[in-house]
C-alpha cells in the first residue's frame, strides 16, 4: 500500500513520516524549522498545549509540511522541559489522535500500518487480525486492563485474535511506547538560544497547569493511614496477626510496603514477630536491608500488581485496584479520595 | 559414630568422584545453541562454592573441563551474553535469553509424597512424612533435611504436566515448533523445557511473566466488564475454550451426586436443572452468554475445577528469570548421579529415568544401603532396605551415595 502525505501527518510511526522529515530538514535546515516565529515551531507548542488542554492532538491539515515537523520538534521541547508528567501528557494525547484515527480506517489500511510501522507479524482474516503473541506482548504490557492479559486472550498458533478496534488499541499503545522510548534516549541536542526561553515559558505554563500533587512512589512517604491501603496489604497483616508462616514473597511485599510509606525498619518488627520462625536478629536486618540501610543501599519497593498476581498475593481486588498496576499507586490515590471526603 | 560416619561419607565422595571421572572421560555432550555466548558454572566438591562466569570459545575446551575438574553439578545460562565470563552482571551485555519451564515434583503435591517423602528438623530433631514443610511444626526452625523419593506415581504427574505444557501450551498456543522445543530430564524429581527460538529471545521479564500466567492459567478473568458471569463457547480457544470444555467434560462424565459432592455444592432439586441448562448453553455455542443464580454458582465452581485440571505446574520463578543458570544437559546430576538428559517429545512417556538416565550399567558394588523405599532400578526391584549391606548395580549404588542414602564399603571397579 502506497501512504499519502497525510498518512504521514496523521501516523508519525509509519516510514514516509520520518522520510519526509529528513527531506524537509535537508531541505530547509534545521535553522529555519527553529527559527524565532516559524509555523513549524508556533504548530509544536500549539501541539504540546493540546495535550495538556485536551489530552488529544489534533491533525493540522491546513500545512502537511508542518504538521510532520511539528512532532520531532515537540519531542524536542520535551525533551528540554526534562518532565517526566508532561512527557506522559504527551505522550498519551498523542496516543488517543492515533486511536481515533485509526477507528476510521479500512482492513486493509490498518494492516499495512501496522506492519509498516511496528514491523508486526499479522494476519487478516474477514473481520479479524491475528498478531503474533510477542509482538502483542510487548505492546500490550502497559495496559492495566485484565481484559489484555494475555491468559484472557484467544491464542491459537502462535497468533492472539484481535477485534478491529483492539487492534487499533494496540497500534496507539506501541506507538505511545515508541514516543515515550524515543524521549528517553540519551542524545546531545544543541537548541538555539530563542527556543531557551520558548522551553522556560512553556514549562511555567505547564507547571501551573499540571495537578500539585506528584503521585510518583517515593512522595508517598509521611503519611500512614490504614484505611487507605490495598486489599492485598490488608489480607498479609490480617494474616500475619493470625502467625500464619508467610511465604517469602509476602514478607517482602509486606515490609518494602511499610517502608515505602514511611515506617521504620523497627517499628515493623511487631508485625513479623507471631510468624513462626521469628528471630528479631534476622527479621531486623532483612527489614534494614529492604529498607536501603545496609548492604546494597537499594531502597526496594513492593512488587508490581503483575507481580503479585503471578505470586498468588492478589487479593479479591475492589474497583480502584483495576485502575492501578502497583500497590502504593493504589494507596497514593485513595489517600487522596479519603481526604477529599 | 558420628565421626565414623563423616569418615565414611568422605570415603564416598571420592568414590563418586572417581565414578563421574570415568563418566566425563568419554563425555562429548551436544552444545546448546551458540555456546560460546553463555556462562557456565559448576559446583566442583560437596563443600566447595559455586564457581561461576565460566565462558568456553569452542565446546572440546567444555569437554576438557569437564574431564579435568569433574563437578558434581554443572550448569549454562538460559542468557546470551557478549561477554559471558564477565564477572559482573551487568558487564555481560544481555543479548536474549530462552524461555525456560522448569517441572519438578518438589513443588507439586503427589499423594505418593505420604509414604515415600520424609523430613527431618535438624533443630529439634522431629521426623515426618510427607512434603516437607518450610518451617519446622515443632520449633519453626527452616533447618530442615527432606529425604525425598521418586516413584512412578510422581514421574507419572511430572510426564503429564511435561506432555500438557509442550503439546497443549507452547505448540497448540504458542505456535512454536517441536524442534524448538527440548524436554530436559532434570536428573531428579522432574523435567526442564527449553525453548531457543528468536521470537522469545528478546522477550523481557514482564512478558516472560505473561507467559508463565497464561501456562498456568492466573489473572483469568470469568466475568464481563460488567461483572455478568460468561459463558464462552466451547471452540472458544485459547483458555476460555479450555475452560468451556473443561467444565463440558466434567458436567458430562459425573452424576449428579458426585457432582454435588466434587464441587462441594448445596444439594436441591434445581442442581440438575441448571447442569443441563449449562450443558445446552455450551453446546449452543453463542459467543456472549451469561449465566446468573444457580447456573451461575455451578459454572463458577465447576470452572475452579477445570482450571486446576488444566494449568500447567510450572516454576514461574524460572520462567520469569532472564538470566537463569539451568544444568547443562548430558551432564551428571551430584545429587542423584542420573544424567541430565535430552528426551524427545515422543519419548518422555515412556521415559524411565532409572533405566534410560543411569550412567553406569554395568557392574556391581556393595554399599550399606541406610534407608531406601522399595525401587525399580534398571529394570529390576530393589529393596527396601534399612541399613543393610547389599550388593547393587553400580548405577543404584551412586544414586544412594550421591543422595546420602549409603555408604560405599566395597568397590567392584
Amino acid at each position: 500500500m502506497v501512504f499519502s502525505k497525510l498518512d504521514a501527518a496523521i501516523y508519525p510511526f509509519i516510514n514516509l513520516a520520518s522520510q519526509i522529515v529528513k527531506e524537509l530538514e535537508e531541505n530547509l535546515g534545521i535553522n529555519v524549522i527553529l527559527s524565532p516565529g516559524s509555523e513549524v515551531l508556533k504548530r509544536s507548542i500549539e501541539r504540546i498545549k493540546e495535550a495538556i488542554y485536551s489530552r488529544v492532538t489534533s491533525v493540522y491539515r491546513a500545512d502537511l509540511d508542518v504538521e510532520i515537523l511539528s512532532h520531532p520538534v515537540a519531542m524536542l521541547l520535551l525533551k528540554s522541559i526534562k518532565d517526566t508528567r508532561l512527557l506522559h501528557i504527551y505522550a498519551e494525547a498523542e496516543k488517543n489522535r492515533v486511536f481515533l484515527n485509526l477507528l476510521s480506517e479500512d482492513y486493509e489500511k490498518l494492516l499495512a500500518l501496522a506492519i509498516d510501522g511496528f514491523n508486526w507479524h499479522v494476519i487478516r482474516e474477514n473481520y479479524t487480525f491475528f498478531i503474533r503473541f510477542d509482538d502483542y506482548l510487548k505492546a500490550s504490557i502497559n495496559i492495566i486492563d485484565s481484559h489484555w492479559k494475555l491468559v484472557n486472550r484467544k491464542l491459537v498458533n502462535g497468533y492472539v485474535e484481535l477485534s478491529r478496534r483492539d487492534f487499533s488499541r494496540l497500534m496507539a499503545e506501541a506507538y505511545k511506547t515508541r514516543v515515550l522510548e524515543k524521549a528517553s534516549q540519551e542524545e546531545v541536542i544543541q537548541i538555539p538560544e530563542h527556543i531557551k526561553g520558548i522551553v522556560e515559558e512553556l514549562n511555567k505554563e505547564v507547571q501551573g497547569v499540571l495537578p500539585k500533587v506528584d503521585v510518583r512512589i517515593t512522595h508517598i512517604s509521611g503519611e500512614f493511614n490504614p484505611l487507605a491501603f490495598p486489599p492485598c496489604i490488608l489480607r498479609l497483616l490480617e494474616d500475619a496477626d493470625k502467625g500464619k508462616n508467610l511465604p517469602h514473597m509476602a514478607r517482602f511485599t509486606l515490609a518494602t510496603f511499610l517502608i515505602s510509606i514511611g515506617k521504620r525498619p523497627e517499628e515493623l518488627l511487631d508485625i513479623f514477630r507471631k510468624m513462626p520462625d521469628y528471630d528479631e536478629r534476622k527479621t531486623l536486618y532483612h527489614l534494614r536491608h529492604v529498607a536501603g540501610e545496609i548492604g546494597s543501599r537499594t531502597k526496594y519497593i513492593p512488587p508490581s500488581c503483575a507481580t503479585l498476581r503471578t505470586f498468588n498475593l492478589c487479593s479479591p481486588d475492589d474497583d480502584l485496584c483495576s485502575k492501578v498496576k502497583h500497590p502504593l499507586i493504589y494507596y497514593s490515590k485513595k489517600l487522596r479520595t479519603i481526604k477529599r471526603g | 559414630m558420628r565421626e565414623r560416619l563423616d569418615n565414611e561419607k568422605s570415603g564416598n565422595e571420592s568414590f563418586v568422584k572417581r565414578v563421574f571421572k570415568e563418566y566425563y572421560s568419554k563425555w562429548y555432550g551436544e552444545p546448546p545453541k551458540n555456546y560460546n555466548m553463555r556462562e557456565y558454572a559448576f559446583i566442583i566438591s560437596r563443600k566447595g562454592d559455586m564457581i561461576r562466569h565460566k565462558a568456553f570459545e569452542s565446546w572440546d575446551e567444555v569437554r576438557e573441563f569437564l574431564r579435568k575438574n569433574v563437578p558434581l553439578h554443572g550448569f549454562y545460562s538460559s542468557a546470551y551474553y557478549l561477554q559471558p565470563s564477565a564477572p559482573d552482571m551487568d558487564a555481560k551485555g544481555w543479548i536474549g535469553a530462552d524461555l525456560i519451564f522448569d517441572i519438578d515434583v518438589d513443588h507439586i503435591h503427589t499423594p505418593c509424597k505420604d509414604v515415600h517423602d520424609k523430613w527431618v528438623c535438624l533443630d529439634c530433631g522431629v521426623v515426618d512424612k510427607g512434603m516437607p514443610p518450610e518451617v519446622c511444626h515443632r520449633c519453626s526452625s527452616k533447618r530442615i533435611e527432606a529425604k525425598t523419593w521418586f516413584c512412578e506415581k510422581c514421574l507419572d504427574v511430572a510426564r503429564e504436566e511435561t506432555i500438557k505444557l509442550v503439546e497443549d501450551y507452547l505448540i497448540q498456543d504458542f505456535g512454536f515448533s517441536p524442534k524448538e522445543v527440548s524436554i530436559v530430564f532434570s536428573g531428579r524429581r522432574g523435567f526442564h523445557v527449553h525453548v531457543e527460538s528468536d521470537i522469545v529471545k528478546g522477550l523481557d521479564q514482564r512478558a516472560r511473566r505473561e507467559i508463565v500466567d497464561y501456562v498456568k492459567g492466573v489473572g483469568l478473568t470469568l466475568t464481563s466488564k460488567k461483572r455478568k458471569v460468561l459463558l464462552p463457547p466451547l471452540n472458544a480457544g485459547g483458555w476460555h475454550g479450555r475452560i468451556a470444555k473443561g467444565v463440558y467434560e466434567l458436567l458430562n462424565s459425573c452424576q449428579v451426586d458426585d457432582l454435588i459432592r466434587l464441587l462441594g455444592l448445596k444439594r436441591g432439586p434445581q442442581i440438575e436443572e441448571n447442569v443441563r441448562e449449562i450443558i445446552k448453553r455450551l453446546e449452543e455455542g453463542k459467543r456472549c452468554s451469561t449465566l446468573s443464580g444457580m447456573a451461575s454458582k455451578i459454572w463458577l465452581k465447576a470452572v475452579e475445577k477445570a482450571i486446576a485440571y488444566k494449568r500447567c505446574e510450572v516454576d514461574e520463578r524460572v520462567t520469569t528469570d532472564i538470566k537463569r543458570l539451568i544444568r547443562l544437559p548430558g551432564t551428571l546430576h551430584g545429587g542423584t548421579g542420573l544424567i541430565v538428559m535430552r528426551i524427545g517429545l515422543k519419548d518422555v512417556e515412556t521415559f524411565d529415568p532409572y533405566t534410560h538416565a543411569v550412567a553406569f550399567k554395568r557392574d556391581y558394588v556393595k554399599v550399606r544401603v541406610l534407608n531406601m523405599p522399595k525401587i525399580t532400578f534398571l529394570g529390576q526391584e530393589w529393596g527396601p532396605y534399612d541399613n543393610e549391606v547389599v550388593e547393587v548395580p553400580l548405577g543404584l549404588a551412586v544414586y544412594l551415595i550421591c543422595s546420602d542414602n549409603a555408604i560405599v564399603i566395597d568397590e567392584v571397579l
